[in-house]
């Protein structure tokens, strides 16, 4: 009876510590996170994770005190010695020089992380850690997310440098507090954030701008005191910053109620009713309570007819999948590299669940066109419905209805298709290596 | 090499001198702009001519600066000058990049008397990059090379961040360059195919391939991926289900006849 227990235990036991190891060991490589030992960095990537990346030039050689650095650099790059001369730290009583970010010996100069801004900066790094206990999506986890995605290994490193540039929220102050002025104003409106949060997966600027609030602000913003606090009565219309991050709140994730729209909530949970508390709470600093909630309910009737659409293309392409009618099938495909459970039971990705964030490459054009209408129209509708954008709404619906005629209609024709060839007796492979070769093809393969 | 050692040398030779000479107000026509400039800056109509603006779209002195001398230059440096015809995606790569809306926001604090050189400008507006220090060709086209585009960033940034920000460009370019090339082969093996899908599919690819570029020009990163690599992604997708879908098509037909 003891050895009933004991057994089972001791086995569970070994096992996790072993999955622990395994774990560590694969982050021990050139690269950074789960995947490290599968990918090397491209030179530039030391600027956008610093911490993990940045080698110390050496061009200059001596220890240098911060006065001297300003002297020099007024000549060399006078553009970011003006810049932080109308800073806050020129400007304090006891200035914060270059060297107290950077470093004294210019051999060993550092890029300034999150922690090296934290030395003075605590509760706004304190609060910024704590935000990975929202998960993701969330700033705090943006960069380790980013390169645990399959796809980030497989595509060339030169390539996906695009994606880290907005995932150094992560890593570095300076995507929102930009260089070397760092300064909160500048940080509190919108325009710090629509470098990232624009193009087709989270318009963010573009549905923000389009609303009531966001045209108050196009119109009046420049002549409102941004040097005031994101809290109640300081500005005419809410902006990204006094919403997301209220009062200052270096959180951004923390009233995440819909999770960017990428899978369904369920709205009547505990948790997500305590959100919606606070978003209320939030709106009612202008409006009345009845009427903020309305427009919540308004939300979650948008989510569900969304994800209507959406779970009715995901049962075309499953049905398809079971009838193995996605051509060309997973097997016939190039690949992730290091996925080798994928090369043993090939199986196309469909649904969030599934790994649905990595199927725009290398997979077939009905797998493509549910990628785009996920992540493209759906998303657009639902930045529309949450920034106030009913125009918005309005046309990622239509996108969402235009993308599930197009792959029904897609996946009739491949039935028809294929019975066709049934009835023909033709049995050949129809892809052929058609997905396997090509310029790029070939030479992302030849260099993960 | 030589063009690139003439600009230097302009720039070290400022000539502050003109402006400080009385003029009249205007307005003036474009042939009494040119006269008049010919002769006291022959170099700037030089570059003038010889540049995109006067070539192919056949620019004038008073597309960008107006009829009257008084705030001419101002009116110039300004973003909306250029975006009141550059639209679309490229001014909206550079709108959302850093730079873009930076200079947006400082726009009213920004004394845009000052010459486009190092130092005068908190981030680099669409003249601070392509018509450095006045110059009237494009500071930033392909055939400038690299050296004037390095001087350009290094009035902020330094030497190494520059050198490997334009390496990793060239790469990310090299990269859209395959896929075009992928695509580009692709098509012409596709000879099954009748219809103008596949041209389409072409353009599309050319567009997109423009997006990486452009977001690497304007350091936009959403250009350089979701308008560029994926886009350019899907593309090559689209290509080869066409390609595929033909040619079943077509073994079904032969299979028929037989």
């Amino acid at each position: 009876m003891r050895n009933r227990i004991i057994i089972p235990l001791v086995i569970a036991l070994l096992a996790l510590s072993a999955g622990f190891a395994y774990v560590h060991w694969s982050k021990g490589g050139t690269g950074s996170g789960l995947y490290s030992r599968h990918w090397t960095p491209d030179p530039v990537q030391g600027y956008w994770d610093p911490d993990n990346f940045y080698q110390s030039p050496d061009s200059v050689q001596g220890v240098f005190e911060g006065k001297l650095c300003v002297q020099c650099h007024e000549g060399i790059t006078p553009g970011i010695v003006n810049d932080w001369r109308a800073s806050r730290h020129a400007q304090s009583e006891e200035p914060v020089y270059c060297s107290d970010c950077h470093g004294n010996d210019h051999q060993q100069l550092r890029m300034p992380t999150p922690d090296i801004c934290a030395k003075c900066h605590e509760k706004q790094h304190g609060e910024f850690q704590d935000e990975a206990r929202y998960g993701f999506p969330s700033h705090v986890l943006a960069m380790e997310r980013a390169v645990d995605a399959k796809h980030f290994v497989d595509k060339p490193t030169a390539e996906v440098q695009s994606c880290i540039q907005c995932h150094s929220a992560a890593t570095k102050c300076d995507s929102c507090h930009s260089r070397h002025r760092f300064d909160a104003a500048e940080a509190r409106r919108p325009e710090a954030c629509i470098t990232c949060h624009s193009g087709p997966p989270h318009p963010d600027d573009e549905t923000y701008f389009a609303s009531a609030h966001g045209k108050l602000y196009l119109a009046e913003g420049n002549d409102w005191d941004w040097s005031k606090p994101l809290i109640m009565g300081n500005y005419k219309a809410p902006t990204c910053a006094y919403c997301h991050m209220e009062n200052g709140r270096h959180q951004v994730a923390h009233k995440s109620l819909w999770k960017f729209g990428l899978r369904e909530v369920n709205p009547h949970t505990s948790k997500n009713q305590v959100l919606r508390k606070e978003w209320i709470k939030l709106c009612m600093d202008c409006h009345q309570e009845e009427e903020s909630r309305q427009w919540l309910t308004e939300l979650d009737q948008e989510r569900k007819q969304a994800w209507q659409k959406l779970y009715a293309a995901e049962a075309i392409l499953k049905n398809l999948r079971s009838e193995k009618l996605l051509q060309p099938p997973a097997g016939e495909r190039p690949p992730y590299p290091m996925d080798w459970l994928d090369s043993l039971w090939p199986r196309e990705r469909i649904g969030f669940f599934e790994g649905q964030a990595s199927v725009f490459y290398n997979v077939s054009a009905i797998e493509r066109d549910y990628f785009e209408m996920w992540y493209f129209d759906n998303l657009g509708a639902y930045k529309s419905a949450a920034h106030g954008n009913p125009a918005g709404v309005e046309t990622g619906h239509r996108k969402m209805a235009a993308s599930l005629d197009r792959i029904e209609t897609q996946a009739n024709e491949l039935r028809e298709l294929s019975q066709a060839e049934k009835k023909a007796g033709i049995t050949t492979k129809p892809s052929g290596d058609l997905w396997m070769k090509g310029t790029y093809t070939d030479y992302n393969r030849e260099h993960n | 090499m030589r063009r690139t050692i003439a600009w230097f040398l302009t720039l070290l030779a400022a000539h502050p001198a003109l402006a400080d000479e009385p003029v009249p107000p205007g307005p003036y026509t474009e042939t009494e702009c040119i006269t008049c400039h010919t002769e006291r800056d022959p170099n700037l109509i030089r570059q003038w001519r010889e540049g995109s603006h006067s070539v192919t779209s056949g620019v004038g002195c008073h597309s960008c600066h107006g009829e009257n001398h008084k705030e001419s230059a101002v009116k110039a440096r300004k973003d909306q000058i250029c975006t009141g015809c550059h639209k679309g995606a490229a001014s909206h790569s550079y709108s959302t990049s850093k730079h873009g809306i930076i200079t947006r926001l400082e726009e009213a604090r920004q004394d845009w008397r000052q010459p486009l050189q190092r130092g005068n400008y908190r981030t680099p507006g669409c003249s601070y990059c392509h018509l450095h220090n006045g110059d009237h060709g494009d500071t930033m086209a392909p055939g400038r090379g690299p050296e004037v585009r390095q001087w350009i960033c290094a009035g902020c940034h330094s030497p190494r961040y520059i050198r490997e920000q334009f390496a990793n460009g060239k790469r990310q370019l090299e990269i859209a360059d395959l896929k075009l090339a992928e695509g580009e082969s692709l098509i012409v093996s596709a000879v099954d195919d009748q219809t103008d899908a596949l041209s389409k599919l072409r353009q599309s690819l050319n567009h997109h391939r423009k997006n990486v570029l452009l977001g690497i020009g304007h350091q936009s990163p959403d250009y350089q991926w979701w308008h560029g690599q994926p886009a350019l992604d899907g593309d090559l997708i689209r290509i080869r289900d066409r390609i595929l879908q033909s040619s079943r098509r077509k073994s079904l037909a032969d299979n028929l006849e037989e």
